[in-house]
């Protein structure tokens, strides 16, 4: 465990290229979205969360989707998951319209206590990815949860149960969870937002050495602006509600990122500091 | 527990059970009580023995518990079947809560009377009653557990795309069960009421029967045996219940 921390801190290798697949071939996992919108209520207490999103998801990009508190950031997000259907407008992946959450895509919860089955072991927990193929026998559903666990340096921790693991540690369950369900596209909600700083950084190096290993593509929605420069690829943007994507940059930091280094080059605090600027509302300096 | 604790912990109500039976037995020989009406404790106690010598204690007992326990288990069966599909589902919902609303407040022993007309003075009217009082408490608090399931609990089960009914058995109903062994707490209590009420109304064996039946044929000493009995029976199922929660819920502590 301690030995995995460490290493895992300081990401491995190389960056994936962007696969720049033509966004009309099916087996590309780009994302497209096109006058999303979303109203909640009716009448008078009728409330624009999203206006008109429009937004395109690179196959194999680590695309962070930043704005302000209440913006509808997990919305959108659970707009492009299938899990809520958008008033006006429509998500494709892989060129066709989502309208529950397809294959391929996996959520990864926030809020990782609500989420983990508190009566399942964490091997159960993580079992319940893929646990429905009958083709599994019972010991092979027990070795493949085992083999996500060691992916999130879990390994030895199959037969605890969630409530007997640290916050940083439950959202490692939920990790190995979601990756257990073979996922093309990651799509994160604020997934290191309930947890302490130095888990924050850790579990940041896990997705992004799990990322370049599994070339996945992913989506990371976030108020945080330092999060969203040491992870992503590119930034979307968002403004307040009735919420617009405003701008998109490319924070053309290369990869491998260090949790440490990489936040000391010019290029991320300048970015950082634009980016900050923005989200106060305040005027960029001369 | 360390011994202190539980001298703390069960010391006063033991002495409380023991200063009852000492006043009772005291009252009783002291000529207080009329012993036709209420024999001491001690009668009571050497009644009972006497039954368990003449191997009487064992068949009441067991026609009692098996009527109880059969229909126990066809309510909780359909209370969960049934809760699981409102707590589901708003049309199914909509369709039967007002049925239920309606049906649920009667007072089960006064339906013994109309059941005997269309189930005869007999085991089904019997069973079907303790199906009925034992049912509702497992419906209703079926629908709130299974409608007080976290959102985000089903969410995780559409993004991990399992089917409905993964998602029923896997997720709701874990996750509902400890309201549902709350409406099966109360059911267990309502069914042992209830088969003791159907027994004097309608048996011809069973614990219930005996005591009333003691009564008739003034063998008091008897029927407080009996009574005796069914106290120590209901005791004994709430401690199994309880037993079977811990086992069956042991995640249920480490909620916050």
């Amino acid at each position: 465990m301690k030995n995995f921390q460490l290493s895992a801190v300081r990401t491995t290798g190389t960056a994936p290229p962007p696969t720049h697949s033509t966004p009309d071939s099916p087996r590309a996992d780009g994302i497209r979205l096109a006058h999303v919108a979303r109203r909640f209520g009716s009448g008078d207490a009728e409330l624009t969360a999203l206006r008109d999103i429009e937004l395109e998801v690179r196959a194999g990009e680590f695309l962070a989707i930043l704005g302000p508190s209440g913006c509808g950031k997990s919305t959108l997000l659970q707009i492009v998951a299938g899990l809520l259907a958008p008033s006006a407008g429509e998500v494709l992946f892989r060129g066709r319209p989502v309208t529950e959450p397809p294959e391929g895509m996996v959520y990864l919860f926030q809020q990782y206590t609500k989420s983990l089955l508190p009566w399942r072991s964490v091997a159960g927990n993580v079992a319940l990815a893929f646990e429905a193929d009958r083709r599994l026998t019972r010991q092979q559903v027990h070795a493949r949860a085992s083999e996500y666990l060691g992916l999130v340096g879990l390994a030895g921790f199959e037969k605890h149960y969630p409530w007997q693991l640290s916050g940083g540690m439950q959202q490692r369950v939920a990790i190995a969870r979601a990756l257990a369900a073979e996922p093309r596209v990651l799509l994160l909600d604020e997934p290191f937002s309930a947890v302490d700083a130095l888990t924050r950084v850790e579990l940041q190096a896990l997705v992004l050495e799990l990322r370049r290993q599994r070339g996945l593509t992913v989506v990371l929605v976030t108020h945080d602006v330092d999060e969203a420069v040491f992870l992503a690829d590119r930034i979307a943007i968002l403004s307040k509600r009735p919420t617009v994507v405003e701008e998109i940059v490319e924070t053309r930091i290369p990869h491998p990122r260090d949790a440490i280094e990489t936040r000391e080059l010019p290029r991320f605090l300048e970015l950082r500091h634009t980016l900050m600027e923005r989200l106060l509302g305040r005027e960029p300096r001369p | 527990m360390s011994r202190a604790r539980l001298v703390e912990r069960w010391l006063p109500g033991t002495l409380a059970v023991a200063g009852v039976l000492a006043a009772w037995e005291l009252l009783g020989r002291g000529g207080t009580l009329n012993p036709a009406l209420l024999p001491a404790p001690s009668v009571v106690l050497a009644t009972l023995v006497d039954v368990v010598r003449d191997d009487a204690l064992a068949p009441p007992i067991a026609r009692t518990l098996a009527l109880m326990a059969t229909g126990y288990l066809i309510a909780c069966a359909c209370g969960i079947a049934l809760g699981v599909a409102m707590g589901r589902s708003e049309a199914v919902h909509a369709l039967m809560e007002p049925l239920v609303e309606l049906v649920r407040p009667i007072p089960k022993p006064a339906l013994i009377p109309p059941l005997f007309l269309f189930l005869g003075i007999g085991l089904q009217t019997m069973l079907f009653i303790v199906v009925l009082a034992a049912f509702f408490p497992v419906l209703i608090n079926t629908v709130q557990g299974v409608r007080g399931v976290d959102p985000v609990l089903l969410d995780t089960a559409r993004t991990l795309r399992l089917s409905r009914r993964a998602t029923v058995l896997r997720v709701v109903l874990p996750a509902a069960l400890p309201m549902v062994a709350t409406g099966m707490r109360v059911s267990l209590g309502l069914a042992l009421t209830l088969v003791v009420v159907a027994e004097m109304l309608a048996g011809e064996n069973g614990v219930g029967f005996l005591i009333l039946d003691m009564q008739r044929a003034f063998q008091i000493q008897k029927m407080y045996a009996w009574l005796v009995v069914l106290a120590l029976l209901g005791l004994l199922l709430n401690g199994a219940f309880e037993w079977a929660e811990r086992r069956a819920l042991p995640w249920r502590a480490h909620l916050s």
